[in-house]
């Protein structure tokens, strides 16, 4: 069973889990404690289909998914894939990762981004990367939803990614038209954000939603519409190129020798996973799609972390020390979802660009870490395996710093 | 026939009476039991008695080390269900077999005739060497415990043994911000249950064919870890409940039947050997969620709550909560998919198991202690 898990600062919490898929391995030390790069998890760990195939009831589908990875060699039959890209929020880096891991495996993908090509958003990750996609073969296109049988007149694809409606307004005109000109199968990307709180955790698929969430009716329309299709409800990600704070508001006050301010008691358990895990799913949805068809998948790590973990983890990954202070926003008269990261998922963060270079370079350097300890299943981590202090050190040590720091 | 009763018994109160009807003892050793059960069998030679048990079961000659005071009493009631011998190693303090609330007298009486008792004290290793060596078991359950040097002897004793099967627990994983506990997780030498990884350590050394059990916190009636109970001495009383810091901790409880069963499930049972399996519940649950739990299944009005800094009070030697105060929950993935096990009792179901059978009958461990409480409430109430 899948579950995800979420901060919350109040009492009930709605915390949910992916499942693990544990070989029998000895303990680790208490040094490894962190490393979670398994021996037995070769580079080509390929995830069996029983994980996503539960003859259940959609909607009350339990499948076990956990880190799934995309099979060792991609010999099943090509696809035409299209992925509709939200323009920015923490979902945006979702499309990106999807796209260069489905081009990887030589699949056929062009990526709708809502909006303007020339729009200011387009200047902020991921979207300022999306040369990536090009030079790895894919083809990105700009426009709105309701304009999708305008802008890809002609046009036909195997499956369509929804990564950008929020509800059934937003995703009815991408449905329609997909349906209409014979798409095989929907995805979408929902949010494990609508699972409604509960004393007891973690949420599995299945668990009551709020009434008020949108992908809900989203879900529904597709299974009505759609012999094939999923969704899958994912949490907080990090990786290089994220659109929203997350790793990088812990970064930039650890780099900086700044205290790290947590709301609360910064026990509150979230659940963090790597963009390249949700991407590395989806695309196992597409090459696998009877066994994904019918289901809704929590996408979530396998551990949750608490949010001082988070910062000790991204302290580590840094190799610096941390300060943690913990304050009461209402005490304070701050607006915890403005001061922190996580709970609100369209923070925005200003004058990005200006400090790019020297967190992208960070960036991959953390990233390689925190991909690790958050991805334990993931058959890029195992190959990748954790970079020494001393490493670390010299890595971006030895980087110039090219523009001024954000203050 | 022995009554079970509480070690502490309200003066002012007179025994209930144990009535006949069908209790969640009897469901627990019949058909509940058999669905669960997934694991290969030996062809039989014996189908002994009992009511529901498989005809292919092998019986074996089964030691429990204790047995008498919680998880062994349920788990020694399967074994003997299943048709298999099972002797009680145990100091002989309490009755090898008393009557459980709920328990038919037809069930007591089949129970107690067929347990057997070996009496000794298992810290003198010359005597379980050689006690052990002229029974000669199959199969050993050490739910009690605690140092490898306990141990050595009845491998000494054993060169045949089928399967030792050790209660350990999750208390052996070191803390971590990183969690469900798995059990592929780094556990801690320095804690306070590093007897347990030592004996896990030292059956891993001998080669016998070994199973560990780590549990998390265990509940349902007759628990003497004063876990539900706590709680239950407070609701009754209509006190406020007072929980350390913010009341998130999260942690998990799981059902000593549910634990029972998994103890079962990895007898004989080839994909347990040398394995290490987490048994605990489905769900993780606050300490504010376990009070209202408790609550709902003691059919008591909500209970007010109380949050207080545990560093601004100094207790003694006494403990005010009940509960480590950390997060502490462990995944039960890995029985789940590897052994097909899993728990039945969901948690306010389970607790109103351990009510109605045990608090709510007037039984309890320990008398209720509410002077940590008094210290917190009424410095609360002054600054308030």
């Amino acid at each position: 069973m899948a579950a995800a898990l979420s901060s919350s600062l109040t009492s009930a919490s709605s915390v949910l889990f992916s499942s693990s898929n544990y070989p029998s391995l000895p303990s680790f030390s208490p040094s490894q404690r962190l490393c979670f790069s398994h021996s037995a998890l070769s580079s080509s760990y390929s995830v069996s289909p029983a994980l996503f195939t539960f003859p259940s009831p959609r909607l009350s589908a339990t499948a076990a998914v956990s880190f799934s990875v995309r099979a060792a060699t991609a010999a099943g039959e090509k696809k035409k894939v299209l992925i509709v890209n939200t323009n920015s929020g923490g979902h945006s880096i979702i499309g990106f990762y999807f796209a260069k891991e489905l081009l990887g495996s030589g699949h056929n993908v062009t990526i709708l981004t809502v909006g303007e090509e020339g729009s200011d958003k387009m200047k902020k990750p991921p979207f300022n990367r999306f040369s990536e996609i090009v030079s790895a073969g894919g083809r990105t296109v700009w426009g709105d939803p309701p304009e999708i049988g305008k802008v890809l007149a002609g046009e036909t694809f195997d499956v369509v990614l929804d990564n950008n409606g929020k509800d059934l307004d937003a995703v009815r005109p991408v449905a329609d038209w997909a349906k209409e000109t014979g798409v095989k199968q929907f995805l979408f990307i929902s949010s494990a954000g609508i699972y409604l709180p509960t004393e007891e955790p973690p949420h599995v698929e299945g668990d009551a939603v709020k009434g008020s969430a949108g992908h809900v009716g989203v879900e529904k329309y597709m299974a009505e519409t759609f012999s094939n299709w999923a969704s899958f409800r994912p949490q907080y990600m990090i990786g290089s190129g994220n659109n929203k704070d997350c790793e990088e508001w812990f970064f930039d006050r650890i780099v900086r020798n700044r205290p790290v301010p947590i709301p609360g008691s910064g026990m509150q358990l979230t659940n963090i996973s790597h963009a390249k895990d949700l991407s590395s799913m989806l695309t196992l949805a597409v090459e696998k799609p009877e066994a994904a068809s019918g289901n809704i998948f929590n996408s979530v790590s396998e551990r949750a972390v608490t949010l001082d973990g988070m910062a000790k983890l991204c302290a580590k990954a840094a190799g610096l020390p941390v300060e943690i202070v913990h304050y009461d926003p209402k005490a304070i008269g701050v607006d915890a979802k403005k001061a922190f990261p996580f709970r609100n998922m369209v923070q925005k963060r200003s004058d990005r660009a200006t400090t790019k270079p020297l967190f992208l370079s960070y960036e991959h350097a953390s990233e390689m870490w925190i991909f690790n300890v958050c991805c334990c299943c993931c058959c890029c981590c195992c190959s990748t395996s954790m970079l020494s202090h001393e490493q670390r050190r010299k890595f971006w040590d030895g980087r110039e710093p090219q523009t001024c720091l954000r203050i | 026939m022995a009554r079970m009763v509480s070690l502490q018994q309200p003066t002012t109160q007179s025994h209930p009476s144990f009535s006949l009807l069908t209790s969640s003892l009897s469901d627990f050793n019949g058909a509940r039991l058999q669905s669960q059960l997934q694991f290969k069998r030996k062809l039989g030679m014996q189908n002994r008695g009992a009511l529901q048990v498989s005809a292919s079961s092998s019986s074996k000659n089964i030691l429990i080390m204790g047995g008498t005071r919680f998880i062994g009493i349920f788990l020694s009631r399967l074994l003997v269900k299943e048709g298999h011998q099972v002797t009680l190693f145990t100091r002989g303090k309490a009755p090898i077999a008393q009557q459980l609330p709920g328990e038919s007298d037809q069930d007591f009486a089949d129970f107690s005739s067929k347990i057997l008792h070996l009496k000794g004290d298992r810290k003198d290793s010359d005597f379980v060497k050689t006690s052990l060596a002229a029974k000669g078991f199959d199969v050993v359950y050490d739910i009690n415990g605690r140092e490898a040097v306990e141990v050595e002897p009845i491998i000494e004793a054993l060169p045949n043994l089928e399967q030792f099967i050790y209660c350990s627990s999750a208390g052996v994983y070191l803390k971590s911000d990183l969690l469900p506990h798995c059990e592929v997780d780094a556990v801690d030498p320095k804690s306070r249950h590093k007897g347990k990884l030592e004996t896990e350590s030292y059956l891993e050394s001998t080669g016998v064919n070994w199973t560990s059990i780590r549990p998390v916190y265990i509940y349902g009636p007759l628990n003497y870890n004063p876990v539900e109970e706590w709680f239950f001495h407070r609701l009754k009383a209509g006190r406020p409940i007072p929980i350390p810091n913010s009341g998130i901790q999260m942690t998990q409880l799981g059902h000593v039947k549910d634990l029972a069963k998994a103890f079962i499930t990895v007898l004989g049972n080839d994909k347990a050997s040398k394995e290490v399996f987490n048994i605990s519940g489905e769900k993780y649950v606050t300490f504010d969620g376990l009070a209202r739990a408790c609550a709902k299944a003691g059919g008591f009005p909500e209970p007010e709550i109380i949050h207080y800094n545990p560093k601004e009070y100094d207790f003694g030697k006494k403990k005010a909560f009940p509960f480590r105060d950390q997060h502490f929950f462990a995944s039960i993935d890995k029985a789940k998919h590897v052994l097909g096990w899993k728990p039945e009792f969901d948690l306010v179901e389970g607790l109103t198991d351990s009510y109605e059978l045990d608090f709510g009958r007037g039984t309890f461990r320990k008398e209720a202690d509410f002077s940590t409480d008094d210290i917190i409430l009424g410095k609360s109430l002054v600054t308030a």
